[in-house]
């Protein structure tokens, strides 16, 4: 392949010749997720658009219209063609527009503990001794606890100290703290371990002896260098995220009922099983296991591709 | 080794000390749990005294030292609501959560090490691509909603109607696909009683049949990754030197498989399956809501529910001792199946 | 994989275990009644608390004066027979040879001094306010005064379960008077207890079990009851009491959620029992926080858009009675033609007459339990927020656990609170003495009117409701005012929860049951296995 000086596209071309589009031409699964992926984030961007009617406009949801079953079913109506909750909203609707917050709040909660994880990390892995010590510590003790008790514990505590309320209209920027603040130690020790690679590395060394100050050297040098486990790390925490909060939700720690998430949707179903109406709970869930596994099989993809060193454990 | 457990013990009591600073900070934030004991006609002078009796008066870091004094003696205070001591109410509930946990790491066990073998063995047999497609998708699955899926189709069950019911082989369809439901999937039935003071499900056909659902719901959290896990170690062991070499000095395949490959496999599954013990309990909130499974997780949703700081605390005390003592027995496991560690935590 | 098989042995002997342990039922044993409630007593003293736990507990171990039969009317007790002396005196002609659990006799003593007490303490002395005198005449023979006449005194009675006066006298171990009464603290009357009932505490586990034997003096030989042990024990989660009974594990449970009725009423072996329950459950708009509600058109128009049918058909599945006034049938106050008048087109024509075509912004607080029967409370919420979207008025609302909903309600912190009342005296006045009475924190009255509505005409009809001794009138006083407030509209009614019960077949409970939810179980019979 011949390079010719002087194009206006290099990053295209530099994309087009990659590892990276090499790898995908090759794998059919990866494609079909990208596709995939790529049709909910339309979908979900054009939601206000697209969807029936609007779940968050209460004036266009009538009671008498609760529990029509899906299209495929005796007794379902056009206008709602996945039928309807037991408050008589679009399932479509609803469903779209949950997934919107739950994917919010995925990508949310991800880039609060990428932010926090990797600073720490960074700091912990290049200052070494009582910082690394002191914030390591912190990280045990964190992961000595599952992730999701915490979350279960700080969104009860917040969710009583400032009030229903408050959680309803702050809701996702609550969650997504929460969620954020208790998954921080994944990417601090990831960060960390690389950061310990990098440091033994000549040009780092190189860069001291420059006379560089060590800020320079952490963001300029060796974050670039953390950034593919970063990226990995992050596919599989937006799809864990993104099942926190319906975990969250599910317990009524999550979104309220006039913004649900696909968590909230579900748990509000949950009630009406038993009287005969599963898809109020089970379409709702069904969607949720769709988008966390094309969000996981991207990640499967990249770390195949990418092959980055992972902190393990 | 004495390093390593002091250490392990010094780890423990840090976090036993943050949670119980943590559930200091948070007493007000759930709600006064004197309204909550004495009802809405209570008068001003009947809650002051109530605060008084139980010390609730007083500055936050003198309850918190005398809570950390009687906490060191085992003491965490007696529950607002069930007027007993807080260990006492954990110690009635825990068991069902233990069960449930020990039924489904059960099932995890038996139903990971055989899938994830024959699909090692077997890669290229539509049952074991089937198998890792649906384990690629189990990771995705919410515990409470595989929950409810079974509740759906074993407790509820499934009328189909999709083939003409007029004809024959219409309802023979409708009837072959549909299934009866019936199953338990509320509460722990009927404990039997055994030995004085255990009141378990395992000793009776009906305690299993209500432990059943549950637990298959929680085992699918760690069934997937079991299958994965160790689909992927047996291939790397099987495409290793010895099994070759044992390969061709004629070995017969079973032993191979279930003796020298199995054998190699097992450490990573015991440190996962260590690490996830910890994570089982912390889901068994999730299954114990849907399947209203009368455990701890439960009993602390109720215990948030009413305020109830002694009991929130003491769980919270207990939970964090499971998970160090877990993650102290997978460490210690983990060096004798592997001469290689030392136990001052890194690979020699 | 030793491990696994360890365990499986575990398991496996596990099974065979019970063949060896579980074949303890004896033929002879006794008639043994096995009953779940959702709450336990918290105390054994009858008057530490005001709740249908202790009520229901007063019911087994105590008898009343008169008790409500199913018919709402009253039925003699430990008074067989009682005289209106003049407007404000009633005597009381009690029961001869009635013993306690203690081998004392019942006499008039123990009335006076159980009323005496009752008027001490905390939960009941405000029901008990109206009476200023009781009196011994002779041994079996009680007059009660009250200081205006009261037509209540009867309903009040049903309260009055005789406590033996000569067991709770005196000082206990550590000096304490044994009459004491200390909530959620240790008194005599918390943990020991002598009353007239049909059972005796034999075993109490707080929190865990009581268990009852059948009083073999017990001086209702006419009661066709034929239990002679009872065990009761709390479950508090719904599904598991629902279980229990499946199981087998009890007898009787109460209450039975609402997402369990479909389930039980075609269980094999069960039956259930149901009633039009007495509870209302309301929305009060409150007139103090926002201006427009001092607007009678606003209010109407809120009452015309919201579908109560709608609600307890289609959220509630049924299991609640819609409403469109307090007083359930049965009542004195309960006006037959008031029904829901949902009319979306006259709210919205109401709505722009008031000057609020384009509406305006509320908010709204709901009590919340993870409990099931209250649950649906959110649910509620979020359906009237969308009926009340359809006149333009956008509803903000939360729903908060109940210990911290009571202290928002008390604060009046929401524009409009949802609320449920049950009528402790089994009449209407007691919905608008509590309700609507136009607030007064001297009196206590209008304590939960959170509306903050005041109608001095609509106060002044059930103040001479309650002093009109003739029932008829009286009625007629108190669907006068039933009427008015529903011309007014201060709140919005919304339902009265239906009760549930559910027992093994062999367990005749219909007969015991009753709209007060006071099973009678000293007179339920129970078909030997």
């Amino acid at each position: 392949m011949s390079f010719e000086n002087g194009s206006p596209s290099t990053a295209w071309r530099r994309f087009r010749d990659s590892y990276f589009l090499y790898r995908l031409q090759r794998d059919r699964r990866a494609q079909i997720c990208l596709l995939l992926f790529g049709l909910l984030m339309i979908g979900l961007l054009l939601t206000p658009w697209i969807a029936p009617s609007n779940p968050y406009d209460l004036a266009q949801i009538n009671l008498l219209d609760s529990e029509l079953p899906p299209f495929w079913i005796a007794g379902s109506e056009p206008g709602h063609p996945l039928g309807t909750d037991a408050q008589g909203r679009d399932l479509l609707s609803t469903m779209l527009y949950g997934a919107r917050v739950s994917l919010a709040i995925g990508f949310g909660a991800v880039l609060v503990q990428s932010l926090l994880g990797t600073v720490l990390g960074l700091l912990a892995g290049y200052r070494g001794g009582v910082v690394d010590a002191l914030l390591m510590r912190l990280a045990d003790i964190q992961l000595s606890f599952s992730t999701l008790m915490m979350a279960i514990v700080v969104g009860a505590v917040v969710k009583a100290a400032f009030g229903g309320a408050f959680y309803g209209d702050y809701g996702v920027a609550i969650l997504i703290t929460i969620i954020g603040l208790s998954e921080w130690p994944q990417y601090a020790r990831t960060v960390r371990a690389s950061v310990l690679a990098e440091k033994r590395k000549e040009y780092v060394e190189a860069a001291r002896v420059l006379g560089f100050s060590s800020y320079r050297i952490m963001w300029r040098h060796i974050l670039p260098n953390t950034l593919s486990p970063i990226l990995v790390l992050s596919t599989v925490q937006i799809a864990n995220a993104i099942m926190a909060e319906a975990a969250l939700s599910f317990l009524g720690l999550g979104m309220p009922e006039t913004k649900p998430s696909l968590g909230s949707l579900i748990k509000s179903g949950f009630d009406y099983l038993q009287s005969g109406s599963w898809w109020i709970t089970l379409l709702p869930g069904l969607f949720l296991v769709l988008l966390v596994l094309v969000v996981n099989l991207l990640g499967d993809w990249l770390r195949d591709t990418m092959n980055p060193r992972l902190y393990k454990g | 080794m004495i390093f390593f457990l002091m250490r392990r013990l010094l780890q423990a009591v840090a976090v036993m000390f943050v949670i119980s600073v943590i559930g200091f900070a948070i007493q007000d934030g759930l709600g006064d749990p004197v309204r909550q004991l004495l009802g809405p006609t209570a008068t001003d002078a009947e809650s002051t005294a109530l605060r008084h009796s139980l010390g609730l008066d007083r500055p936050l870091w003198m309850q918190y030292l005398d809570f950390a004094g009687d906490a060191v003696k085992l003491n965490f205070g007696d529950s607002y609501f069930f007027h007993e001591p807080a260990l006492d109410v954990i110690a009635r509930y825990l068991p069902a959560t233990l069960e449930l946990v020990a039924a489904s790491a059960m099932i995890t066990l038996l139903l990971s090490v055989p899938v994830g073998i024959f699909c090692a063995i077997r890669p290229r047999s539509w049952l074991s691509r089937g198998l890792m497609g649906l384990s690629l998708i189990g990771i995705s699955v919410p515990v409470f909603l595989s929950a409810m899926v079974l509740i759906q189709l074993f407790s509820i069950g499934i009328q189909v109607t999709l083939f003409p019911t007029g004809t024959g082989w219409g309802q023979w369809l409708n009837q072959l696909l549909s299934i009866q439901g019936g199953m338990p999937a509320y509460g722990r039935g009927n404990p039997v009683h055994v030995w004085g003071v255990w009141y378990t499900n395992f000793a009776s056909w009906q305690g299993l049949l209500y432990l059943l659902l549950p637990a298959l719901s929680l085992a699918f959290v760690m069934l997937p990754l079991f299958v994965r896990l160790i689909h992927a170690e047996m291939l790397e062991v099987l495409e290793s030197d010895y099994v070759k070499y044992a390969r061709a000095r004629g070995l017969r395949p079973s032993r191979i498989y279930f003796l020298h490959a199995l054998k190699n496999t097992l450490l990573p599954v015991v440190t996962l399956g260590g690490v996830q013990i910890g994570t089982l309990v912390a889901y068994t909130l999730l299954t114990e809501t849907v399947f209203q499974w009368p455990g701890a997780g439960l009993m602390f949703l109720d215990a948030i529910e009413r305020a109830d700081m002694p009991l929130i605390v003491a769980y919270l005390m207990v939970v964090g001792l499971i998970f160090v003592v877990t993650n102290t027995l997978v460490d210690l496991l983990y060096r004798g199946l592997n001469p290689r560690v030392t136990l001052s935590g890194r690979a020699a | 994989m030793r491990l696994t098989t360890f365990l499986l042995g575990l398991m496996v002997g596990g099974l065979l275990m019970p063949l060896s342990t579980g074949a303890a039922l004896a033929d002879d044993s006794p008639i043994t009644l096995r009953v779940a409630y959702d709450t336990d007593p918290v105390s054994l003293d009858i008057h530490e608390q005001l709740s249908i736990g202790m009520l229901q507990l007063s019911h087994l171990a105590f008898d009343p004066l008169v008790r409500w039969n199913r018919e709402l009317d009253f039925e003699p007790r430990l008074a067989t027979r009682w005289e209106q002396l003049d407007d404000t005196t009633m005597r009381f002609h009690l029961r001869h040879g009635v013993t306690f659990h203690s081998g004392n006799a019942f006499t008039a003593r123990d009335v006076v001094w159980t009323l005496r007490r009752l008027q001490r303490s905390p939960d009941f002395r405000a029901i008990f306010a109206p009476i200023s005198r009781v009196e011994a005449v002779d041994a079996f023979t009680v007059d009660l005064e009250t200081r205006q006449p009261y037509p209540l005194l009867l309903n009040l009675a049903t309260y009055i379960f005789p406590m033996d006066s000569q067991f709770y006298s005196g000082t206990s171990g550590g000096g304490l008077d044994k009459s004491d009464i200390v909530k959620n603290g240790n008194s005599f009357a918390s943990g020991h207890l002598s009353g007239t009932g049909p059972f005796e505490v034999v075993k109490r586990q707080p929190g865990a079990r009581i268990e009852f034997e059948r009083f073999p003096n017990y001086w209702d030989t006419d009661s066709p009851g034929n239990v002679e042990r009872l065990v009761m024990t709390p479950i508090a989660e719904n599904a598991t009491r629902v279980a229990a009974l499946l199981s087998g594990d009890v007898d009787f449970i109460s209450p039975v959620p609402f997402n369990a009725v479909q389930r039980l009423r075609h269980a094999e072996g069960v039956k259930l029992v149901t009633m039009p329950g007495t509870r209302i459950t309301m929305l009060q708009l409150n007139e103090q926080r926002v201006a427009a509600f001092r607007d009678r058109r606003v209010r109407l128009a809120f009452a015309y858009a919201v579908n109560q049918t709608a609600i307890a058909e289609r959220l509630l599945k049924g299991f609640a009675t819609p409403a469109a006034q307090m007083s359930p049938q049965g009542y004195e106050g309960h006006v037959p033609t008031l029904i829901p008048r949902h009319d979306l087109a006259r709210a919205r024509e109401l709505m722009r007459e008031a000057g609020y075509g384009d509406g305006f912004s509320v908010t709204l607080m709901a009590p919340n339990n993870r409990y099931v029967n209250d649950a649906q409370t959110a649910q509620v919420a979020l359906a009237i927020a969308a009926m009340l979207a359809k006149i333009n008025v956008t509803v903000e609302f939360e729903t908060l656990p109940k210990n911290q909903y009571w202290a928002e309600y008390d604060n009046r912190a929401a524009d409009m609170m949802m609320m449920g009342w049950y009528s402790d005296t089994g009449d209407s006045a007691n919905f608008f003495e509590y309700l609507t009475f136009c607030p007064d924190a001297e009196t206590g009255a209008g304590q939960y009117n959170a509306s903050e509505y005041c109608n001095p005409r609509i106060d002044a009809l059930v103040k001479r409701a309650n002093l009109t001794m003739r029932p008829a009138a009286r009625a007629r006083l108190l669907q006068q005012a039933e009427q008015e407030i529903h011309d007014d509209a201060p709140f919005i009614p919304l339902y009265w929860q239906n009760l549930a019960w559910a027992a093994a077949d062999r367990v005749e409970i219909a007969p015991v049951l009753n709209v007060m939810n006071m099973p009678y179980l000293g007179d339920v019979v129970v078909q030997p296995r």
